[in-house]
């Protein structure tokens, strides 16, 4: 059964590198987004975390869209 | 009702939106890859290598479907000048190369069993490089030109002068004579695949959509933050 799966009547290594290569392709293209929305994330905050106090409050008054992403990025650390 | 078309509404229903394909895609990714890899049947002519249908085809379908979209939100964006349509073009260009240079890649492989080579000047194939080519053009005119106004007009023209080569890739099996063979799954008319090849295509295709919106939504949010980012100071 399993030797089967593997080989697939000698097409096994054709359809393995179909798979192995469209996931692959899909997970390491998931991390990179992952990781560039984290980083985009960070450094909004990081730009936040330096403003005043008072230019932070109108900040986060103004724009409702600051607000939630300094409290999704803290509830994810 | 058009509350919820607010930036701010949006951004929060992208974060339900992705906690949820989270918890469902790998469940149905299992499902999919055991129908794909184990209960479908091998095909009566070309045996177990028809198994890489169950990739090619539905990345093949994203590709079009991603430029189609973007071609035609790229039209409106340039007429009505709607900012929210470029920003859903950028985050969905990356997700349309992928999924075609994979349609290529798996195309190639599945070619040598089945023709007796990994690459063959094809109607088909040719016109799937040149889909390629332009989500390329389209991508590096966004990154490489500063000016997004300029950026927009440009890449805007490119989809539309892309938008050409989707029929071109549709019907290529039917003008011309290909090594590739004709669609077996049509929108009107009797599809010839059986039922027990197709259910396992579609729960995959279903799976693939459901990954490109999860990237999407990502990528989405990525550019609402880089812009409120950029506008960080005025407010």
């Amino acid at each position: 059964m399993i030797n089967n799966l593997i080989l697939m009547n000698g097409y096994g290594i054709f359809v393995w590198a179909s798979f192995i290569i469209t996931f692959l392709a899909c997970g390491i293209f998931y991390y990179k987004t992952r990781k560039t929305l984290k980083k985009y994330e960070k450094e909004f905050i990081k730009e936040i975390e330096e403003l005043s106090s008072k230019e932070k409050k109108i900040v986060l008054e103004n724009s409702k869209i600051a607000s939630k992403i300094l409290s999704s990025y803290n509830k994810t650390i | 009702m058009f509350n919820f078309f607010y930036n701010s509404n949006i951004f929060s229903w992208i974060e339900k939106l992705i906690n949820f394909i989270n918890s469902i895609f790998f469940v149905l990714l299992l499902a999919a890859l055991s129908f794909a890899l184990i209960f479908s049947p091998p095909d009566y002519l070309q045996g177990d290598s028809v198994r890489i249908m169950y990739v090619h085809v539905p990345s093949a379908w994203i590709g079009l479907g991603s430029f189609t979209c973007i071609a035609f939100l790229s039209i409106l964006s340039f007429i009505f000048k709607i900012k929210n349509f470029t920003l859903i073009t950028k985050s969905i260009a990356p997700i349309g190369l992928m999924f075609t240079c994979v349609a290529i890649v798996t195309g190639s492989i599945w070619g040598q069993p089945t023709w007796g080579t990994f690459w063959a000047w094809d109607a088909r194939i040719t016109s799937m490089v040149i889909l390629a080519l332009f989500y390329i053009i389209f991508i590096a005119v966004n990154k490489l030109i500063n000016d997004e106004t300029k950026a927009t007009k440009i890449s805007s023209l490119i989809a539309a002068v892309g938008l050409i080569n989707i029929p071109i890739i549709k019907y290529s099996v039917e003008w011309w004579s290909t090594l590739h063979q004709p669609a077996s799954i049509k929108l009107s008319g009797t599809s010839t695949i059986h039922p027990s090849m197709l259910m396992p295509l579609l729960l995959m295709f279903f799976v693939f959509i459901l990954y490109c919106a999860l990237i999407f939504l990502m990528k989405y949010k990525t550019e609402i933050i880089r812009i409120k980012k950029k506008n960080l100071k005025r407010l």
